[in-house]
């Protein structure tokens, strides 16, 4: 158990969201941008297809000598001077890095982003131990200074306008009166964290990939902040899932090629980075120490659960950015570590069932999420799993099961269904003009307070039939 | 002689009887022979997706056995085709039905499908004002993978035009119960369709699923539109 | 924390209840890859005109700026141009024998003063000097060993004499290869990833592989593109015809 099962209802929450007018703006040209650019990428990409099907099959091959791997992944990182860790929880997965600042004397951590580091709730961990954790990508850096939580995997500030920005920085940073210009913004981002880099003495990053033949932890960036907080202070942690393994160099070029078209379109993100344990013996920079904490969280036992397939996802926010539901709603309203689609998987990855009663209906299921994900993740199916366990551990509120079960009764009997047609259009009458229902009582007021609905019909079809 | 027995849907059953009568002339016309096997409820879709898996079979169970025997099935909806060619096999599975369901979902078609690859027909007239416009039901272009057949009887038509829709693969937000449980997140998603409706310059609609042309449909009229949202076998004559 | 023996006892576990989804097999790995990888080099040897063209339209595409010159004699002159466009007085670079030419006298005659990087490692308060000197310099030179012609993409592996930071910190970054480093695809990147992990490697091998792909970037606010947030701004590659002599 990661994070507290949140009591406001997702109704409420999404509510407010569709309530915010320039948040509804941001993710309509974020999201709408980002499609744009995925699909122009792999256009242009005929080898796209067969890619990702390898992709898909590369995880799942993984997926099914894992343990091989993992144990080969930790040999190879050891055998260069690594050290790993590993953390059945959350909250291991925190006393293992508080453990290692601690003992390094560090005062000052920089951050590269890592949704594994949110997931574990670590910033919160290390203030309350003295060490000044400093987020560095720039739109983690935003949130941070906002006390804000990301909402969108790759694009986390992205529910914010450059003039909210440029307030925000003025403010924190004092320097005032800051235009609301990116660039300028950027370059102060630039500056302050500069320093930053130059001091910490510890640089905490996640992993997009491990590989087990060569003791390689991988990170896909932009900025260049993974770069320096991998090279600059002297100790170097990387929080991963254990699903982020992959066996060797060749599968990891397979990968490379899909990802960040995924992500953003682009052909590659700007730095890839590959670690490989602390410095040498012979070279001038680097850190001293290399830290790999593998993390469990819910996710091992997903091996043999409904959820495995989920554990193929490369982080990408492919299918955030087709949601219908998220593209109306936003990273917050999901109110978890993790937002979109994938999100309310591996919430229930982390968090248990009981944290997505009615997370696991936040889908229309149309299938979008499936068809963009670069690995193929059956997303709507596990959704279906999901509800159907809701249902089964009894998550769901008893009316609805009850409601469902009187549906279930009425469509195995003839005799019940032309019943309720019956009994539909005697209840009807008093709402019906000229064919159509504007306003019903009750449940069904949910349907009517922004849409018509067409009455039952005087005659079914099946009523009719005889006289076609 | 081509036979084929109607799956009407438990939405075109009571909400649409007009779209199942324009069906059946319409095959008529065509020489076809089309039954319609008595006793039929619902295809169970709303029990899967919310996740009442056995009484979802149960349904599934009645259902196959309703059409055993049939050549061919034909069903005015891409939802209901999907849960029966791709989710009854699995329902059933190592039960008496099991190899009943697989040849019902072998030999099950949604209307347009049924028109264009088992009748080879692509060319029909009109009475509808166009321009006309298509909206991609998520079932049939992301579940039968089927996008072209709608698509080629709306080309094949004499008396209008077709537009193209903006976003046309994108959800109404029907989703069945979720347009109740989350109605304020349909709704929105709703609005987005009705805005690419609205700049797509067409007049109508056109769509292959009761449940999307209920949601589309209620709002159209809620918001007093003179946009039209019609089912394809209410566009071809 | 668990043990490893534990927390692979739990895996191992789970693995047992479950055949998986699907019949499935990590990529197929080339059985010699340092043979491969000589192989390849021949037959691309022989079509490096295209594929360097490829290079250089991709590379501009991500916003780098490309130069040719048809001898390592004429890369100082090269650099010397660079640096007055961008007003750059201070530099740091790579050793002689890395870069595979001597740049510093042509430079210091144009007034740009050239801190070379040490091949050995120095006690820690020269390590630290070092630092302060790449972190306020205004352009850093390195080479590179692979250009990869499909995304425009610069390979560095950092070794003794091939820090990593003097490709990072400063502003502008200048990468100068010949046509030994050039590649055609991402699959043939992985062919040279594991030739070069295939046995031990050489000492002077260090621990990071960079690929760098264009100058830094963010669209993190309002999704409006800015370059150089905290890497270079800049990033230009100077090819040169000529075959350049520096360690494999």
């Amino acid at each position: 158990m990661t994070e507290p099962i949140l009591t406001t209802p997702l109704r409420e929450r999404a509510s407010q969201a569709l309530g915010d007018r320039f948040l509804h703006e941001a993710l309509d040209i974020a999201t709408t941008k980002f499609i744009t650019l995925r699909r122009e990428a792999f256009d242009d990409f005929p080898d796209g297809e067969r890619l990702r099907d390898r992709a898909r099959a590369i995880k799942e091959a993984t997926l099914q000598r894992l343990d091989t791997y993992l144990e080969t992944l930790v040999d190879n990182i050891e055998r260069l001077g690594g050290h790993v860790h590993f953390a059945a929880t959350a909250e291991e997965a925190r006393e293992i890095v508080l453990g290692i600042a601690r003992r390094t004397g560090a005062r000052m951590a920089v951050k590269s982003k890592s949704m594994a580091t949110e997931e574990i709730h670590l910033n919160d961990a290390l203030q309350a131990i003295g060490v000044t954790p400093v987020e560095t990508d720039l739109g983690e850096y935003i949130i941070q200074l906002a006390h804000e939580r990301p909402s969108h995997i790759i694009a986390p500030a992205i529910h914010k306008t450059k003039g909210q920005v440029a307030e925000l920085f003025s403010r924190e940073l004092r320097r005032p009166g800051l235009p609301a210009d990116p660039e300028v913004l950027t370059k102060v981002a630039r500056e302050e964290l500069r320093e930053k880099f130059l001091q910490a003495d510890l640089g905490i990053t996640g992993a997009n990939f491990a590989v087990a033949e060569t003791g390689t932890v991988v990170l896909v960036t932009n900025e260049g902040n993974g770069r320096m907080a991998t090279s600059l202070p002297r100790v170097h942690v990387a929080v991963m899932g254990v699903e982020k393994v992959i066996p060797s160099m060749t599968d990891l070029a397979v990968f490379l090629s899909i990802l960040a078209k995924s992500a953003t379109g682009q052909k590659l993100s700007v730095y890839t980075t590959l670690v490989q344990g602390p410095r040498r013996p012979g070279e001038l920079e680097g850190p001293d120490e290399f830290h790999l904490v593998l993390l469990d969280n819910g996710r091992i036992a997903q091996i043999a659960g409904t959820l495995r397939e989920a554990l193929y996802c490369l982080r990408c926010g492919a299918c955030l950015n087709v949601c219908p539901v998220y593209r109306q709603i936003g990273g917050h309203a999901y109110g978890y570590t993790y937002p979109g689609p994938i999100g309310i998987l591996l919430t229930a990855m982390l968090n248990g069932p009981a944290s997505v009663g009615d997370l696991a209906h936040a889908s229309s299921l149309c299938g979008a999420c499936a068809d963009a994900c670069p690995v193929r993740i059956d997303i709507p199916r596990m959704l279906v799993e999901l509800r159907r366990e809701v249902n089964e551990r009894r998550i769901a509120p008893w009316s609805e099961r009850v409601v469902f079960k009187m549906l279930a009764r009425v469509l195995g009997s003839s005799m019940l269904y032309r019943g309720a047609a019956r009994i539909g259009r005697a209840a009807q009458r008093p709402f019906v003009r000229d064919g159509r229902i504007r306003a019903l009582p009750l449940f069904f007021g949910q349907w009517t307070r922004t849409r018509d609905l067409p009455a039952v019909a005087a005659r079914t079809f099946q009523e009719r039939w005889r006289e076609l | 002689m081509t036979r084929a027995a109607l799956m009407i849907t438990c939405l075109a059953d009571m909400f649409y009887p007009e779209v199942g009568e324009r069906i059946v002339r319409l095959l008529r016309r065509l020489g076809v022979d089309v039954t319609l096997p008595s006793g039929q409820t619902c295809c169970g879709l709303p029990l899967f997706n919310s996740g009442y898996h056995a009484e979802a079979a149960a349904v599934a169970r009645r259902t196959v056995a309703i059409f055993r025997g049939a050549d061919a099935v034909v069903v005015p909806s891409g939802s209901c085709a999907w849960m029966v060619k791709h989710e009854y096999p699995g329902l059933l599975r190592g039960s008496a039905e099991a190899a009943d369901a697989e040849k019902l979902a072998e030999r099950t078609y949604e209307f347009s499908q049924f028109l264009v690859r088992r009748l080879g027909q692509t060319s029909f007239e009109t009475d509808v004002e166009g321009p006309l416009a298509y909206h991609d039901s998520c079932h049939l272009l992301r579940g039968l993978h089927e996008g072209e057949t709608p698509r080629a009887l709306l080309r094949g038509l004499t008396g209008t035009t077709v537009v193209p829709l903006p976003g046309s693969d994108e959800c109404c937000g029907f989703g069945g119960s979720f347009s109740v449980r989350l109605p304020e997140v349909s709704t929105s998603i709703l609005d987005r369709k009705l805005a690419n409706l609205e700049a797509s310059g067409a007049r109508c609609l056109v769509a292959c699923d009761a449940g999307c042309l209920m949601q589309i449909r209620g709002g159209l009229a809620r918001r007093g539109s003179p946009l039209r949202a019609l089912h394809l076998a209410e566009v071809l004559k | 924390m668990s043990s490893r023996g534990e927390f692979l006892g739990r895996i191992r576990t789970e693995m047992t209840k479950t055949r998986g989804l699907f019949a499935a097999t990590p990529s197929e790995r080339p059985a010699q890859p340092g043979q491969r990888l000589e192989l390849l080099r021949r037959e691309l040897s022989e079509r490096w005109p295209q594929t360097l063209e490829r290079f250089r339209a991709e590379f501009e595409r991500v916003a780098g700026i490309f130069h040719r010159v048809p001898t390592a004699a004429a890369v100082p002159a090269e650099l010397v141009r660079i640096c007055s466009g961008l007003g750059a007085r201070r530099i740091v670079a790579w050793p002689a024998e890395e870069l595979g030419m001597a740049i510093a006298p042509e430079l210091g005659a144009a007034g740009v003063t050239v801190e070379s990087m040490p091949h050995d490692v120095p006690a820690d308060d020269e390590r630290r000097r070092v630092r302060a000197l790449v972190a306020t310099a205004d352009l850093g030179v390195t080479g590179a060993d692979l250009a990869v012609a499909e995304t425009g993409t610069l390979v560095l592996v950092s070794a003794a004499g091939r820090p990593r930071s003097t490709s990072l910190l400063p502003p502008c970054h200048v990468a100068i290869f010949d046509r030994a480093a050039l590649v055609e695809s991402l699959e043939q990147v992985g062919v040279a990833l594991e030739a070069w992990h295939e046995g031990t490697p050489p000492p002077e091998r260090g621990a990071m592989i960079n690929f760098i792909t264009g100058p830094s970037r963010t669209a993190d606010i309002e999704l409006t593109l800015t370059r150089g947030v905290h890497g270079p701004k800049e990033i230009h590659a100077i090819f040169v015809d000529e075959a350049l002599a520096r360690r494999g």
